[in-house]
């Protein structure tokens, strides 16, 4: 690594922070529809690796870092992973305490990207020698990882019934794609189809509004309401170790050991069940809802990271539900990285160490103290200025472009197919990771039947 | 004009109407699609062209559109 990939790995870990700290605020993004895309266009433009692991790392601990504000300044979740915080940063709301709410949930997020960088380093030596073996059976590892997800998921016999039809639909797709000679043999459309999964429940909500007697039966909303309180006036460059109790701090950490121990398991699920489970016992309502919160944004970071880092360095395959969501662009961004020849085989472990941690730390400097200080002006700022429909409606137009690249037009139809697909089963309780699993499965399981 | 609109539907998370919605999709898409395919160069350049495309699709929206919120600041100084 010479000295100008260094310079641009911490240029574009700035944007990446500043970009994710804005859309970490707007209300309702999902992870991996804001990540993935960004991740995947980079590789495919050919900017270094280095430089998007840096910027990933960036993005993600900005975006965590930042999602949690609406939550205390307007109980909106900021995006999926908040939601399980909205009980709880609106008990400290309840009793006029935004401020503290986001100091605590930015303090214990900080914490859990302490804590879980060097655990994942150490879980992914553990790992390593047993990578060869985990990599030949990466089909069958993935069916079973699909097998697993729906067994945890919402609707858990739907979830397994529709692992081979899914697949079926995913190869159908590839196979007529070839037959048509629209893209060479050893070629294959996947980006397409994995953002077709992550903006499938938008797209089916949008395309149900076609039937004007479901649009008939909405109820007309007016003006969202949002209520906004001024925070004070943070002097000096903020502690996070003085803001949380010690109590607090050491939950955190241990949630986020936890945390980045299970990062093969959704994290979702994690942070609802060790952030009820490890603050039970606390009678007071604010000192628990106020260690709730540090320990689930710890958590939740902590395991965002692991979930990242343990495949990557370990691996190289996207074997956790982190890894095949927000994270896909580092694993599989077809023709740059591969499942053979990604992040993993071209940056040693040194390397992605480095770039982790100049991401991390410099997400941490920037964003931790814009948080701290002004968070409740760039709630205003986003809430004011950036329309919804124009976030959607750049997501759109990103996925509309990318599955032109991958297989013309005939794509545009076979993605928005795909994602009504998934937009249907996401609304009957198949959740994202199952989906995605089976898009990694699915030449592998079609290979049985031959 | 005071009369407030109460034809908004929320979708992923948030109101939006629907006209704007349409229209702010349509904007990206065509600006993201038309610099992919317009193009002069080889790759990596019509991505970077539509990547800026869906930006400027992006920018334009923001600007036409107005966010569906009513935002009341409590506190101690009042703008």
């Amino acid at each position: 690594m010479d000295t100008a990939i260094i310079i641009q790995m911490i240029l574009a870990s700035m944007g990446g922070a500043l970009l994710y700290t804005l859309i970490g605020i707007a209300p309702g993004t999902d992870e991996t529809a804001v990540l993935a895309p960004v991740t995947i266009a980079l590789a495919l433009v050919g900017v270094s690796p280095y430089v998007i692991l840096a910027f990933f790392i960036a993005a993600i601990v900005a975006k965590k870092l930042t999602d949690s504000i609406p939550v205390a300044v307007a109980g909106i979740p900021g995006g999926v992973m908040a939601a399980p915080m909205v009980e709880h940063a609106m008990i400290l709301k309840q009793h006029g305490m935004p401020d503290v709410s986001i100091k605590k949930m930015s303090s214990g997020s900080v914490i859990g990207t302490i804590v879980s960088i060097p655990a994942s380093f150490l879980i992914a030596k553990l790992i390593l020698p047993y990578a060869d073996t985990i990599s030949s059976y990466a089909g069958l590892i993935f069916f079973l990882g699909a097998v697993f997800l729906a067994l945890m998921a919402k609707n858990k016999l739907l979830s397994l019934l529709i692992i081979v039809p899914f697949a079926l639909l995913i190869q159908g797709l590839r196979h007529l794609y070839w037959g048509l000679d629209i893209i060479p043999e050893d070629s294959t459309v996947f980006v397409s189809f994995f953002l077709g999964i992550t903006i499938g429940p938008i797209a089916f909500s949008l395309f149900s509004l076609l039937s004007k007697k479901h649009r008939n039966s909405l109820p007309g909303l007016g003006n969202k309401e949002i209520t906004l309180k001024k925070s004070k006036k943070e002097k000096g460059f903020p502690n996070p170790f003085k803001i949380l109790t010690n109590k607090e701090s050491a939950t955190s950490a241990l949630g986020s050991l936890i945390g980045t121990v299970t990062f093969f398991l959704s994290p979702v699920g994690m942070t609802v069940f060790l952030g009820e489970f490890l603050t039970r016992h606390i009678k007071d309502p604010v000192q628990r809802a106020s260690r709730a919160i540090s320990t689930m944004d710890g958590l939740t970071n902590a395991s965002y990271i692991s979930g990242t880092l343990v495949p990557l360095i370990a691996i190289g395959l996207p074997l956790s539900p982190m890894a095949i969501g927000p994270a896909a662009g580092l694993f599989n961004a077809p023709p740059v990285f591969t499942p053979e020849h990604n992040i993993h085989h071209i940056l040693s472990m040194g390397e992605i160490m480095t770039a982790t941690i100049i991401g991390a730390v410099i997400a941490i400097v920037i964003t931790f103290y814009i948080t701290i200080k002004y968070a409740s002006q760039i709630c205003a700022f986003v809430f004011k200025y950036i329309p919804h429909e124009a976030l959607i409606g750049l997501f759109a137009g990103l996925v509309v472009m990318l599955a032109y690249m991958d297989a013309g037009w005939i794509n545009i139809l076979g993605t928005l197919v795909v994602a009504l697909v998934s937009g249907l089963l996401y609304k009957n309780g198949v959740n994202y990771g199952v989906m995605f699993m089976v898009l990694y499965a699915a030449p592998w399981l079609l290979g049985l039947f031959m | 004009m005071h009369k407030e609109d109460k034809n908004y539907i929320e979708i992923w998370g948030d109101n939006v109407k629907l006209r704007d919605l349409l229209l702010s999709m349509v904007l990206c898409i065509v600006f993201a699609l038309g610099g992919y395919i317009l193009a002069p160069g080889d790759a990596p350049q019509p991505l970077i062209l539509g990547l800026i495309g869906g930006v400027i699709g992006f920018i334009i929206s923001s600007i036409l559109i107005k966010p569906k919120r009513r935002i009341t600041v409590l506190g101690e100084e009042d703008k």
